[in-house]
C-alpha cells in the first residue's frame, strides 16, 4: 500500500483564517446548542440554598438582582428553643432582653419577639422587612442551635439562569433543586 | 554563546499573544470573583471583642496539662487525697495527685459523670441509670433507672445522699444511700415557687456546699439556683450576657464546681470560660477565658452545640482542674500568687 507522502507546504494565511472561522463557528453552534438544551432540561429547577453550607456572608442581602432580596430568614420553629435570651435576636451584649430598638441585633426590626410562657418567647420573620443580611442567623448558629436559616423565597425569585448570588457565595451554598421540592429546610435537632 | 534577536513569525505572534491573553483574562476573572466573594460583610455579626479576656480579670495560671486517657471525655471529679476521677468514652479512670493513672473501670456504655466517697466509694451516672463501685473498682449495686427520658449528667454526695441531676427530666433526684429514691427537687411548682429547670441542651450539674445547700445551675435561665435537701427553693443569681460577668447564649452556666471556702466555679460554652463568683453571687474574676480554648469555641455549632463545653473541679487546694470536652485536655489551674 501507498502511503501519501505529507504535504511540506506551509498553511497560508488563508487556510489559517479560513480554518479559525470554521472552529470558532462549530464552538459556537456547540454553545448554543448546550445552552438550548440546558433551558429545556433545566426547566422545573430553582436555585435554593443549603442552610448546611450557609457562611452566613452577608452577600444574599447586596447580591440579588433585585432591589429587596429574594433571599429571606426563615425559621424553624421546630428547633427553636424558644430562649429568652435568643442570640439570633439581641445584639451581643443587650442593655436588657427587651424589644428596645438598640438592644435588636436585625438592622431592620424584621423579627417579631413575643411571651409564650416563662421563660419562653417566640421569634417571627417578617419577610417583608427581611432583607436576608443572615445577620441573626450568625447568632443563632453561633450560640444558639441554628433553627433561623436563610432559603430563596420563589414568591420573589426571579430565577435568573445565573443566579448573582449563587455567582458570589463563598461557601458553594447555591444549588438547583426540584421546583416541585423547592426549599431545603431545617427539620431536625441535633440533639 | 550570543543569541541572535529573531523575528517570530506573524502566526506565532498572534498564538502566543492570544494564549498570553487568555491566561491573564482567567488569572483577572478569578481574581475579581475571589475579592467579590471575600468582600467584607457589613452584616457582620461581630463577637470578636469577647473573645479576649482583660488579663486584669485572670487570676489563675496554668500549672499542668494532660490528655484525657480516653476519647468522648464528660465529666471530671475529684476524690479522697485529691485523686481525679475522668469519666470518659465507657471508662472511668481515676490519677493521682502526681498524675499517675490508677484505677481503671471498663464499661458497657459511655460513663457520664460520676462523684466519689472519701471511702473511695464511687457512684457513677451513666446515660439512665446509676452504678455503685467499691474503692477497688467492683460493681457493688445498679440502681433502677428513674425514668425512660433519664438522661443523667451531674451528681454529688452527702454523708448520707447521692444527688443525681437528670437533664432528661429536668429534675435533681434525692437518694439514699442505698439507691432508693427519696426526693425530686426543682420541679416546676408554682404553689411553692419553684420555676423549674429549663434544660435545651443536656448539661446540668449540682453540687453540695458545705452548708449544706445544693446549688443547681439553670441553664436556661442563664442561673445558678440553691435549693434545701428538701426540695424548697431557696434562691438564685446570674445574668443573661455575652460580656465577662454574664452568662453567654442560650443555655449557660453548664457545669459547676465550688471552691473550698464556697465560692462558684463556672463553666460555659459557645463562649468557653470558667470563671469564679463570690458565694452571693457577685462575678470576681476569671480562671480560663476563650481564648484558651480555640477549638472549643469552634465545635460548639449549629450542627450539634452538645459538642463543645467545658467541666470543672476542685481539690483540697482550691487548685482547679478544666476538662476541655472538644481536646480532652486536663488543665490544673492555680490562684496566681
Amino acid at each position: 500500500m501507498n502511503e501519501q507522502p505529507k504535504s511540506d507546504r506551509p498553511t497560508t494565511r488563508r487556510t489559517f483564517l479560513r480554518n479559525g472561522a470554521r472552529i470558532a463557528a462549530m464552538t459556537g453552534l456547540g454553545a448554543l446548542a448546550g445552552v438550548v438544551a440546558n433551558r429545556s432540561t433545566a426547566e422545573g429547577w430553582v436555585w435554593q440554598i443549603d442552610p448546611q453550607k450557609c457562611l452566613r456572608c452577608g452577600n444574599c442581602a447586596t447580591k440579588c438582582v433585585l432591589e429587596q432580596s429574594a433571599v429571606k430568614c426563615v425559621h424553624a420553629f421546630a428547633m427553636c428553643g424558644y430562649c429568652n435570651l435568643c442570640t439570633g435576636y439581641f445584639e451581643p451584649e443587650p442593655n436588657a432582653l427587651t424589644t428596645a430598638a438598640e438592644n435588636q441585633l436585625c438592622p431592620t426590626g424584621a423579627i417579631q419577639r413575643s411571651f409564650i410562657e416563662d421563660p419562653y418567647y417566640e421569634y417571627k420573620i417578617d419577610e417583608q422587612l427581611c432583607i436576608g443580611c443572615a445577620k441573626c442567623v450568625e447568632g443563632c448558629s453561633r450560640f444558639g442551635n441554628g433553627s433561623l436559616f436563610l432559603q430563596i423565597r420563589h414568591d420573589r425569585c426571579v430565577h435568573c439562569n445565573e443566579c448573582a448570588i449563587a455567582r458570589t457565595c463563598p461557601g458553594d451554598a447555591f444549588r438547583r433543586v426540584p421546583a416541585s421540592q423547592p426549599y431545603l429546610l431545617k427539620t431536625t435537632h441535633a440533639h | 554563546m550570543k543569541r541572535e534577536f529573531q523575528l517570530a513569525s506573524r502566526r506565532k505572534f498572534f498564538s502566543q499573544t492570544a494564549g498570553a491573553m487568555a491566561i491573564l483574562g482567567a488569572i483577572a476573572l478569578q481574581r475579581g470573583q475571589a475579592a467579590e466573594k471575600a468582600a467584607t460583610n457589613p452584616f457582620a455579626y461581630d463577637v470578636s471583642h469577647l473573645q479576649k479576656t482583660d488579663p486584669k480579670l485572670i487570676t489563675y495560671e496554668e500549672t499542668a496539662r494532660w490528655k484525657a486517657p480516653h476519647a468522648e471525655a464528660k465529666r471530671i471529679a475529684i476524690g479522697p487525697e485529691d485523686t481525679l476521677y475522668l469519666c470518659s468514652g465507657n471508662y472511668l479512670t481515676a490519677r493521682n495527685r502526681s498524675g499517675d493513672r490508677g484505677l481503671e473501670i471498663a464499661l458497657a456504655e459511655p460513663s457520664r459523670c460520676c462523684a466519689v466517697e472519701k471511702d473511695g466509694t464511687i457512684y457513677l451516672g451513666l446515660r439512665d441509670h446509676i452504678e455503685v463501685f467499691d474503692a477497688k473498682g467492683q460493681r457493688k449495686a445498679t440502681w433502677d433507672s428513674p425514668g425512660k427520658k433519664s438522661w443523667i449528667t451531674g451528681m454529688a454526695t452527702t454523708e448520707n445522699e447521692v444527688y443525681a441531676a437528670d437533664a432528661g427530666n429536668r429534675v435533681i433526684l434525692r437518694y439514699d444511700k442505698s439507691g432508693k429514691l427519696v426526693r425530686r427537687i426543682g420541679e416546676k411548682d408554682k404553689e411553692r415557687n419553684i420555676p423549674g429547670f429549663i434544660i435545651p441542651s443536656p448539661f446540668f450539674d449540682v453540687e453540695v456546699s458545705r452548708d449544706g445547700l445544693l446549688r443547681v445551675n439553670n441553664p436556661g435561665r442563664h442561673r445558678m439556683e440553691l435549693y434545701t435537701a428538701d426540695g424548697d427553693f431557696e434562691g438564685s443569681w446570674g445574668s443573661a450576657s455575652m460580656g465577662i460577668k454574664g452568662f453567654c447564649g442560650c443555655c449557660n452556666p453548664i457545669n459547676l464546681a465550688l471552691l473550698p471556702d464556697g465560692r462558684f466555679v463556672t463553666c460555659e460554652k459557645g463562649l468557653p470560660r470558667v470563671k469564679v463568683y463570690r458565694t452571693d453571687g457577685q462575678f470576681e474574676s476569671v480562671v480560663a477565658g476563650v481564648e484558651s480554648f480555640v477549638a472549643n469555641g469552634k465545635a460548639c455549632g449549629p450542627s450539634d452545640c452538645t459538642a463543645g463545653g467545658l467541666d470543672a473541679a476542685v481539690d483540697a487546694q482550691g487548685r482547679i482542674y478544666i476538662l476541655d470536652l472538644v481536646t480532652g485536655d486536663v488543665r490544673v489551674m492555680k490562684h496566681r500568687a
